[in-house]
């Protein structure tokens, strides 16, 4: 792998892209990472790699105010899977909350691993934490079977609809 | 709550702990050939550690910092009387055989694995643990790298896009982009190498001392 890596750049770099989209199998996963540690070439280009995937790939969560209840929103198709930028911004959105009463959007949210379940919980518990409420809407089915299997649906409030969660603000 | 992961050197993030040290001076006192494995080089192995150790566990993994002491440690008494031959290959699996060791003890414990990728909740072990929050400066980094992309030509960002996003090949990219074979290269490594520049020279101004 130390020659091929070293000897052309494309294939390096669509080697560092499949590592990165995880794409590589366990025995190229294991080289590229024996490389990239003793290796500070390939740790660099590795980083940089990272980095422009995270920056290309932003969906942004964006912040709308309905009566006295924040609403926050991904722009674009998102993740909330192990390492992916969307659990980043979701989790800046809810920290940079003033406001006390918080719904989170996830109808453009199609994947959620164990690290998206924890980190929703995490912002609930922030939530908490500063006397605020924070409540899901718009889940799809997988996602909302999910919830209800982790026991989440109990903890976290889940509508779906915009109309029933804001109700549910004012009637509690 | 989980139970704090079991390790054998004393551990804390940051800096090389005593234990490392002491490994350190004691291969130079016992004269075994130096691999040039001084501090900064631990450091350096460190930040690519949590980088592997991150892919594999994910960045909410409460334990990233023991596990990559733990590597460190494993590694370091063993270079302290051999001499590795690759480095990079030897801590890699030692990084995955503490992982591995991690992840048995999480089961073992009765925890569900909340964090990996073979995450599967049962019972009452259901909720996942309360995650960390991502690292302090990560708005800073987030900030530094949509700068440095808006430092881009439009071309180049698409450019960029389709190869590491859309995961398109050469030879689509070339005919969407009407470039050759040989331009397509080019094009991309320059842009890579103008984000990378772009992306340093803003966390240079981000923060005055340039680290």
């Amino acid at each position: 792998m130390g020659d091929s890596f070293a000897d052309d750049r494309l294939v390096r770099e669509e080697m560092i892209r499949d590592y990165l989209l995880r794409k590589l199998d366990r025995e190229a996963t294991e080289a590229l990472e024996s490389l990239y540690l003793s290796s500070d070439e390939c740790f660099e280009e590795l980083e940089t790699g990272r980095l422009l995937m995270l920056g290309l790939g932003q969906a942004r969560v964006e912040a709308q105010r309905l009566e006295d209840v924040t609403v926050l929103r991904f722009t674009g198709p998102a993740s909330l899977i192990r390492q992916s930028q969307e659990m980043y911004e979701l989790f800046d959105g809810v920290r940079q909350q003033s406001d006390t009463k918080v719904l989170i959007d996830l109808s453009s949210v199609s994947r959620i691993d164990s690290s998206g379940l924890g980190l929703l919980m995490s912002c609930y518990s922030h939530a908490v934490k500063n006397h605020g409420v924070l409540k899901l809407i718009n889940p799809n089915v997988e996602f909302r079977n999910l919830l209800r299997l982790t026991r989440i649906d109990s903890v976290l409030e889940c509508y779906d609809n915009e109309g029933a969660a804001l109700q549910s603000f004012t009637q509690s | 709550m989980l139970q704090k992961f079991e390790i054998s050197a004393c551990f804390h993030s940051g800096g090389a702990t005593p234990e490392i040290e002491a490994m350190y001076n004691g291969r130079h006192r016992r004269g075994v050939p130096s691999m040039n494995l001084d501090p900064d080089a631990i450091e350096k192995y460190r930040t690519r550690l949590r980088h592997k150790v991150c892919y594999h566990l994910g960045f909410l993994c409460p334990d990233i910092d023991d596990i990559i002491q733990e590597t460190l440690s494993r590694f370091l008494r063993v270079q302290a009387t051999e001499n590795i031959r690759n480095p990079g290959a030897y801590l890699s699996g030692v990084c995955n055989n503490v992982i591995l060791e991690y992840r048995r003890q999480l089961w073992k414990q009765g925890s569900v694995e909340r964090f990996g990728p073979e995450s599967s909740p049962k019972g009452d072990h259901a909720l996942p643990a309360l995650a960390v929050e991502p690292e302090a400066d990560s708005l800073e980094l987030r900030d530094a790298i949509r700068a440095a992309l808006s430092q881009l030509s439009e071309r180049d960002r698409n450019l960029l896009r389709s190869f590491y996003l859309e995961e398109k090949t050469k030879q689509e990219i070339c005919q969407t982009m009407s470039m050759s074979d040989g331009q397509f290269r080019v094009a991309l490594f320059r842009a890579k190498d103008k984000f990378r520049e772009a992306y340093r020279q803003g966390l240079k101004h981000a923060t005055p001392s340039g680290h």
